[in-house]
């Protein structure tokens, strides 16, 4: 009696039908001939980081102790006093990193192929939570090292959540646990970082990922509309971005390791005081507009862009118009957010 | 590009390169930004001592001091230093526990583990600082009234304190209690606490020679905690690198900062010290002086300096002699009127070195005590305001005033002296010199009117002078050779053959301005108020 | 024909093996440098020395007990140098007191016997006494003792 045998005996499923399945929904899923290119192929990069992000940070929990008085610490020991602590944690930060910038890339290709287009459009608005999702788990992940700039990073972060009307200052209450940040804003945010959003982001990604392969994936204008199967030529691409990442990023780890800074003070404000840089744009913007102003044009702007699949049929009945209008309102996002980061970038 | 072999190519490669960065990593070590301080374990005693007395708050920082302390990792803690018995002098019963303490540990005390350090110590001129100011100190005992003198020179000299358990000395002078720290002690600072001053400005001398130049600059990249005993890895030397420290060419660390000194500079004239200070001759000392100056300077520098040093001292005592010879005539003549004061028929001042109620006395005193100092000290220490300006200046200007005062009185060869118009008439007394310049050959600083252009036999009188010196011991052979090396080529090194530069001639111009003239032509012409007096 | 296809698949077959096993061992490395992180480094022990005699304080034979923290201590002369005790009794952990007139140490408890280089004459004592290396220099008696911090990862 075989071990199969034996196995199929105490787990009775049918294991003809599984083979068939995994045939359908693995081996052969159609993958149109445009993803040959490397450039088209990118949209799992996410993934794969956000994979190493759970492995990485799931390891990173052995060491990291969220308290006020131990943050800082337990992360300085990581990165000094363990074994290839550094390392760990250079990924873990390195692919938050990559994470948002691949994210972008995605958005940017589906944007100007018109991926979003019906009837993908729930999957653009999903896609566009993911990427919130994201920033805000960054959000949270760089509060934990409890230096001086993630501290006050934090406090200055959460308190624009005070211009939400009415529920503001619930909601800032509700986050900090508190008037100020603090103990219990620490844990609040080790415990979003590590199980709720974690947990939403998997879901999400779920249902993406669910969307993408009930409509299979779109076909850009001027691409031949034939396909072949996932494995191995798809897969493999999966295994040589997985190590191309890995390398990469244990290449940025010794290169720029994953730096330390003071020890959170709350009694001192440093003088110059920036978000992580993929915050940058708004943090310029805000600095431009008194501040519930800005906060409003920012609310806006994320509200078009999250139905913009919705708002663009509306603007022209003209597919071509449509193209235009879309090409130019994405060109001048795109110029608007760099021109805005770079700014921030070269003025202190 | 796009087939599965070319898929599976890049695999192999992206596979081996991640293999190859990981085992960098592997390799690659994080610089730590702390590291812990091992905890200090110290007996049940010492222990209670601390915990009280952080507790209560009475002197607590006396506990944090000890704690930063080599002491505290070695586990040496209170009752170690603080021992006591019933009968002891400082024997106290802490109130609050019952244990016996020693309120002021003595060397008695530090000896228990640093016994040879201390028995140096006792060997040293440190060890006699109390004598020298009880029992030979009238400026103390009879010119200043007690109270003044406790936090003044009582202060300084107790670091030769004598104990009433028979000990001498006072560690923690320069080893500041309760941290007892090396680099503290090793700083050129503690000793400037007391070495510091119109009569012994050594700290100043020491900061404005080259060598303390050199500690100011960089002094903050120099490792203060290098291991003791073993030669200080300074790029240069501190008062404790000449006065203690070991050095590869002279030998182990000393406590006996004399062991190094061949002359007892401080003393109305100076003389080359004893055996009994170090149980060395001077020469042994001077040799162990020079041990030190080797580490970075080349032989023939360092003896030449010395050895110039040296002919200062002897010209000292030259002077010095000239000046008690001007006081012994005033006093003849009834200029200073009275010489020893006196209690119940006891001398309480010397003569001619103090008195004290004249102001005449006063010059004579600082023509020794402090000026007098201050020229041979600056010429020992590198110290060229000191020996100049502070120095041999002041030691000039006290001996004219003191001829003044006795022309003022009438006194005929001090009226003599006065209306001299010959130019040697400053330097009264036998001269010493030696050809040329420490600091390298010089062809114009010995041109024209020196005193050698001036004195008939200047040189041959000079030279006669250093042998004599020599011959009575003062000097050692190898300073009597170089003197003699230096002497025979005294043309090359006077280099008063060697043509000036050109550029000479266009300085020169430069100074021939008449600069009378230019004032008179620049002087602006202004008017009076009509102010009548 | 046949001949060269077989040749062909050896090819590919060590192709494929060396591709793979690369990956393979990219994964082996990758997984190594994880259980290196996992499983704390273990630290090699340093030592401080202790001083806790000096030479001329005890004639052969003599002892003196001292306190390190709350551990009780015995210096003991022996004919030949020094050795110094930890005061625990090796069997339920009393703390022993030395007899000066037998020259042995003596645990109350369950009436355990060391002689003076505390090996154990009698009872139930099953080892002899900790001894701590023992250092004499500048006629100044030290032990080696293991550093401690106060690292919360000791």
């Amino acid at each position: 009696m075989s071990f199969k045998q034996w196995f199929i005996e105490r787990f009775p499923i049918d294991y003809q039908k599984f083979v068939e399945i995994n045939e359908k929904i693995f081996i052969k899923e159609p993958i149109p001939t445009h993803m040959k290119k490397w450039l088209f192929a990118m949209g799992a990069t996410p993934l794969i980081l956000f994979g190493l992000q759970v492995v990485t940070g799931l390891f990173l929990t052995f060491y990291f102790i969220p308290s006020p008085e131990m943050a800082f610490e337990s992360v300085r020991h990581i990165t000094e006093d363990v074994r290839l602590g550094f390392w760990i944690r250079g990924i873990h930060r390195w692919g938050a990193n990559l994470m948002i910038i691949s994210l972008l890339l995605h958005i940017t290709r589906v944007f100007f192929t018109n991926a979003y287009r019906k009837p993908r459009e729930i999957n653009w608005i999903l896609g566009v939570a993911l990427f919130f999702l994201t920033l805000t788990i960054s959000f949270t992940g760089y509060s934990l090292t409890y230096n001086q700039l993630s501290y006050w990073a934090t406090t200055v972060g959460t308190n624009m959540i005070k211009e939400v009307p009415v529920i503001g200052g619930l909601m800032l209450h509700f986050l900090r646990g508190g008037d100020v940040v603090n103990a219990n804003t620490l844990t609040r945010f080790y415990s979003m970082h590590v199980m709720i959003l974690p947990a939403l982001l998997m879901f999400f990604i779920f249902l993406h990922i669910i969307i993408l392969r009930l409509h299979g994936v779109s076909i850009p204008e001027g691409f031949e509309k034939k396909y072949y199967p996932f494995y191995p030529h798809h897969f493999y691409k999966i295994i040589i971005a997985t190590l191309f990442l890995l390398a990469f990023m244990s290449t940025l780890t010794i290169i720029l390791p994953p730096g330390l800074g003071t020890p959170a003070n709350p009694a001192i404000t440093p003088q110059h005081i920036k978000p992580e840089w993929y915050f940058f744009p708004m943090y310029r913007f805000l600095k431009l507009f008194p501040l519930h102003v800005g906060i409003y044009a920012t609310a806006a702007f994320v509200l078009v862009f999250t139905f913009w699949p919705f708002i663009e049929p509306l603007l022209s009945k003209e597919k071509r118009t449509r193209t235009l209008f879309s090409r130019t309102a994405g060109i001048l996002t795109l110029i608007i957010t760099l021109a805005l980061t770079l700014w921030e970038t070269i003025v202190i | 590009m796009d087939t599965v072999k070319a898929q599976q190519w890049l695999i192999g490669i992206f596979s081996v390169l991640l293999i190859v960065i990981l085992l960098i990593v592997a390799g690659v070590e994080m610089k730590k930004s702390r590291t812990y301080e091992p905890e200090i374990e110290v007996d049940e005693v010492s222990a209670r001592c601390i915990n009280c007395h952080e507790k209560k708050g009475l002197a607590p920082k006396m506990i944090t001091e000890w704690k930063a302390s080599k002491h505290a990792v070695v586990g040496t803690g209170c009752i170690e230093c603080h021992e006591a018995k019933a009968d002891d002098f400082d024997a106290f019963k802490c109130p609050e526990s019952d244990i016996l303490i020693g309120k002021h540990p003595t060397p008695n005390d530090c000896a228990k583990c640093h016994e040879e350090q201390v028995a140096e110590f006792g060997n040293s001129k440190h060890g006699v600082a109390q004598i020298m100011m009880a029992l030979k100190g009238p400026d103390r005992n009879v010119f200043e009234p007690t109270i003044s003198t406790k936090h003044g020179c009582e202060q300084c000299h107790n670091i030769g304190n004598y104990w009433p358990d028979g000990s001498i000395g006072e560690c923690d002078a320069c080893h500041s209690k309760h941290r007892f720290s090396l680099v503290q002690a090793r700083k050129p600072e503690t000793c400037g606490e007391c070495h510091i001053g119109p009569d012994h400005p050594q700290i100043e001398m020491y900061l404005e020679s080259k060598h303390g130049n050199i500690y100011t600059a960089n002094g903050d990249e120099w490792d203060w905690n290098y291991k003791s005993g073993e030669p200080a890895p300074f790029s240069a030397p501190t008062c404790a690198t000449c006065h203690i420290s070991a050095t590869i060419t002279s030998g182990k660390a000393t406590h006996n900062v004399s062991e190094r000194l061949s002359w007892e500079s401080q003393a109305p004239f100076s003389v080359r010290t004893q055996e009994y200070w170090g149980k060395k001759t001077w020469q042994e000392k001077r040799e162990g002086m020079l041990g030190v100056c080797y580490q970075c300077h080349s032989k023939s520098f360092a003896e030449r300096y010395l050895l110039t040093a040296d002919l200062v001292n002897l010209q000292y005592n030259e002077i010095w002699e000239e000046t008690i010879r001007w006081a012994k005539l005033l006093r003849k003549y009834n200029v200073i009127k009275t010489d020893v004061l006196e209690f119940d028929g006891q001398a309480q001042t010397s003569w001619p070195k103090e008195g004290y109620d004249e102001e005449i006395e006063h010059s004579i005193y600082r023509n020794w005590h402090h000026e007098g100092r201050r020229f041979r000290f600056g010429a020992e220490m590198m110290g060229a305001d000191y020996t100049q300006w502070h120095g041999i200046w002041e030691v000039q200007e006290n001996l004219v005033k003191i001829i003044q005062l006795g022309a003022e009185h009438g006194v005929p060869e001090a009226v003599r002296w006065l209306k001299n118009k010959n130019a040697n008439k400053f330097t009264l007394y036998p001269l010493y010199d030696i050809p040329g310049s420490t600091w390298g050959p010089s062809i114009l600083a010995f041109r024209g009117n020196m005193p050698m252009d001036r004195i008939a036999d200047y040189w041959e009188t000079v030279y006669e002078n250093v042998k004599r010196a020599y011959e009575k011991g003062l000097l050692t052979d190898d300073e009597w050779n170089l003197y003699n090396e230096i002497y025979k080529n005294k043309d090359r090194e006077l280099g008063r053959d060697v043509p000036l530069p050109p550029i000479h001639e266009e300085y020169m111009k430069n100074l021939k301005i008449d600069l009378k003239q230019l004032y008179k032509e620049q002087k602006v012409e202004l008017l009076r108020s009509k102010i009548k007096p | 024909m046949p001949e060269k296809k077989q040749k062909i698949n050896r090819r590919e077959f060590i192709f494929r093996t060396g591709i793979f096993g690369a990956l393979g061992l990219a994964i082996l490395t990758f997984v190594r440098n994880i259980v290196l992180y996992l499983f704390p480094e273990r630290k090699t022990k340093t030592y401080h020395k202790y001083l806790v005699a000096r030479e001329d304080e005890l004639a052969v034979g003599r002892a003196k007990q001292i306190y390190m923290g709350r551990t009780p201590v015995f210096i003991v002369r022996q004919d030949e140098g020094f050795k110094v005790f930890s005061g625990i009794c090796t069997h339920l952990g009393c703390i022993v007191k030395w007899e000066q007139d037998k020259e042995r140490f003596f645990c109350p408890c369950h009436k355990g016997v060391f002689d003076k280089s505390g090996k154990v004459v009698s009872g139930p004592p099953p080892r002899p006494l900790d001894e701590f290396r023992v250092e004499i220099e500048n006629k100044k008696v030290y032990v080696f003792v293991e550093d401690k911090t106060r690292s919360p990862w000791a």
